[in-house]
């Protein structure tokens, strides 16, 4: 069944943070916000959380200590080798390669987390709710059934911000 | 807070958040110039040239260069180095800048790291190719093989360049694509043409500015840039290595891996001016490139001159106070007053006394100056890396293995092809993708506008 969308389309930052915090507190919170760039009181205000910084951590503690345990093996005992007198296991030297190493595999398996949690990937059909919200408009989108009495006061909010637009999805 | 009356404005000529996205995006809907294809012409040339010297080099082999038993390391390493010298610039910019929380460096950082990526590229294929036998490059990866297995060299700073210049490649590349997908998304959604929004909706990934999408977006860029700011150090660092960790005199000095990194960024910063001061001209981005950006780059560019300075003397006078009779030789003898003293005082001047230039406001805010001098620096840097490489080569411990080295045409032939193919990657970048972070820079623009109070100052970070 098509559900009806209530934007409200703001010109600026201030505007739509201003509705945003009005609307949330006639109790009511919108479905998305689509915004040009990053606005942190949105980013907040939706009271998403995202816990790739902590899979990150993960990521990067996991491969420091495989890669570092690769090296040990493979010159301690999987084909001990002496190079200029250093005992086989020459662990401050493996230092370096396990830093550097450990860094790619925390961009790499990040970027494959971002990419699945955000649905962000090649090939992928953007659901477009707005035209101009990539370039200069930001867009609030509310259900309009979850507005219920709230109906004409929320209208008016946007009305005073920004203007109103009818999206059936 | 930023404060655009003392720090000059970020974005001239009060813009709306339309018109930062139509004036960058305008040069990808605009018809090509006939100067840009004159100059990819050019520039492609100069890439098949360097193609057919890198035919010469892997047929008959690295005889063909002017490389000998002494002086083993020619233009090639000296290239090398050069060139991921200037491949810094673009997480210096990035990531140190955005650690110091500078929101100038919004307008600058796309084509910084467009820089890094093409710079890196251009690095890599020098040592790949000094090996003489390219096609055996997979046996410098640890996997397991049929000959032992024998691994690689684990303690080998050589094996650590190669680890470093493999990750610093993919992790540029990866931060420089996933900062361009919102701009993309622009792109798509303001085309007009069926063909542009198809295949920029592609590389859009799907993009919409949702804020799920940012959120998880500024989680990658907090993640990317803490991690890539160890790796901005630690790949110079390394490849100081290949050199300090030798017994060679020259090399062998504690003082390498600081000296590198900040000779990197250094060179780094002045091939970003030479690009950033050349979009200027040639696509009128003077309102977003302003001149107090400029400015803000020559200052770093002065004080990083006067380290450059600092760390050429202590290797002077360490090489005299230490007492060591083959440092002293190869320093004053060799460097200073010897076979290479045109070198070396190429370095020093270019490198620690015309930048001081921009201790002048004047000479800061004009361009052909500013311009001049950071194609000195370039040229600077790449003698100081001639005088590491070739000198401390060429004058070992034993006066029997002494040697002169010049390059051949060949040698020369390969670096002017990685010129082109630098410039060729420079002109493509201009062409195809918006040369400035449309979304970063519409996230500071706020700051040149009066605003209500409730507006917490928080961008892009």
């Amino acid at each position: 069944m098509n559900k009806e969308y209530i934007l409200g389309v703001f010109n600026d930052e201030e505007s739509l943070v201003e509705a945003f915090e009005k609307v949330k507190k006639k109790g009511i919170m919108p479905v998305e916000v689509y915004t040009p760039y990053p606005v942190h009181e949105i980013l907040e205000g939706m009271g998403n959380k995202t816990r790739i910084t902590h899979a990150a951590f993960f990521y990067g503690l996991f491969a420091a200590i495989g890669i570092l345990g690769f090296l040990s093996y493979a010159a301690g005992i999987s084909w001990p080798l002496q190079y200029g007198g250093k005992p086989f296991n020459a662990f401050p030297s493996f230092i370096i390669v396990t830093i550097v190493a450990t860094i790619l595999s925390i961009t790499l398996l990040t970027l494959f987390t971002f990419s699945a949690r955000a649905k962000i990937f090649p090939g992928k059909k953007p659901e477009i709710i707005h035209e101009r919200a990539t370039d200069d408009k930001f867009v609030m989108v509310l259900d309009k059934k979850s507005l219920g009495k709230e109906n004409d006061s929320i209208r008016s909010i946007i009305k005073e911000l920004g203007e109103i637009e009818k999206k059936t999805v | 807070m930023y404060n655009s009356a003392v720090r000059g404005r970020l974005i001239e000529g009060d813009k709306s958040l339309g018109q930062i996205s139509q004036e960058i995006i305008a040069p990808i809907h605009a018809k090509t110039p006939i100067w840009w294809y004159a100059a990819l012409l050019v520039s492609l040339g100069m890439f098949g040239f360097g193609l057919y010297c890198k035919y010469i080099t892997v047929t008959t082999g690295i005889g063909t260069w002017g490389v000998n038993n002494s002086v083993a390391w020619g233009w090639a390493i000296i290239n090398f180095v050069w060139w991921i010298g200037i491949g810094h610039a673009g997480t210096a910019f990035s990531i140190f800048l955005l650690i110091l929380r500078q929101k100038w460096r919004t307008a600058i950082n796309r084509a910084a790291e467009a820089m890094t990526v093409v710079a890196v590229f251009c690095a890599s294929l020098f040592p790949l190719l000094h090996m003489g036998r390219p096609w055996l490059f997979f046996y410098i990866f640890p996997y397991p093989n049929t000959r032992g297995p024998l691994w690689v060299n684990f303690n080998s700073p050589l094996f650590w360049d190669f680890v470093a210049i493999t990750a610093y490649l993919l992790i540029s590349a990866s931060f420089w694509y996933f900062g361009m997908v919102p701009d993309f998304a622009t792109i798509r959604d303001t085309a007009k043409s069926k063909i542009k929004k198809a295949v920029y909706g592609f590389f859009a990934f799907g993009w919409t500015g949702s804020s799920r999408e940012w959120l998880r977006f500024e989680g990658l860029s907090f993640v990317l840039g803490g991690i890539a700011a160890v790796l901005v150090v630690s790949v110079h660092s390394i490849v100081s290595t290949d050199f300090a960790v030798s017994v060679k005199p020259g090399w062998h000095t504690t003082i390498f891996p600081p000296y590198f990194v900040v000779g990197a960024i250094f060179s780094g910063f002045a091939m970003v001016l030479t690009l950033v001061i050349t979009m200027r001209g040639l696509y009128k981005m003077n309102d977003f490139i302003t001149d107090s950006h400029i400015d803000a780059v020559c200052r770093v560019l002065v004080f990083i001159s006067l380290i450059m300075g600092t760390a050429y003397m202590t290797e002077i006078f360490m090489a005299w106070y230490s007492g060591s009779e083959y440092e002293t030789y190869l320093f004053f003898h060799t460097r200073i007053f010897g076979e290479y003293a045109v070198q070396f005082w190429i370095m020093f001047i270019a490198n620690a006394i015309v930048p001081q230039l921009f201790w002048f406001k004047k000479m800061r805010r004009n361009m052909w100056v500013v311009f001049t001098v950071s194609i000195v620096i370039n040229i600077g840097m790449w003698f100081e890396r001639f005088n590491i490489v070739v000198t401390s080569l060429s004058r070992d411990y034993l006066p029997s293995s002494w040697a002169s080295y010049s390059p051949s045409w060949v040698e020369i032939g390969f670096f002017i092809g990685t010129v082109g193919m630098f410039i060729t990657g420079v002109l493509l970048f201009f062409r195809f993708i918006p040369m400035i972070a449309i979304s970063e820079l519409k996230s500071v623009a706020k700051f040149d506008k009066p605003q209500k109070n409730h507006v917490k100052h928080t961008s892009h970070e």
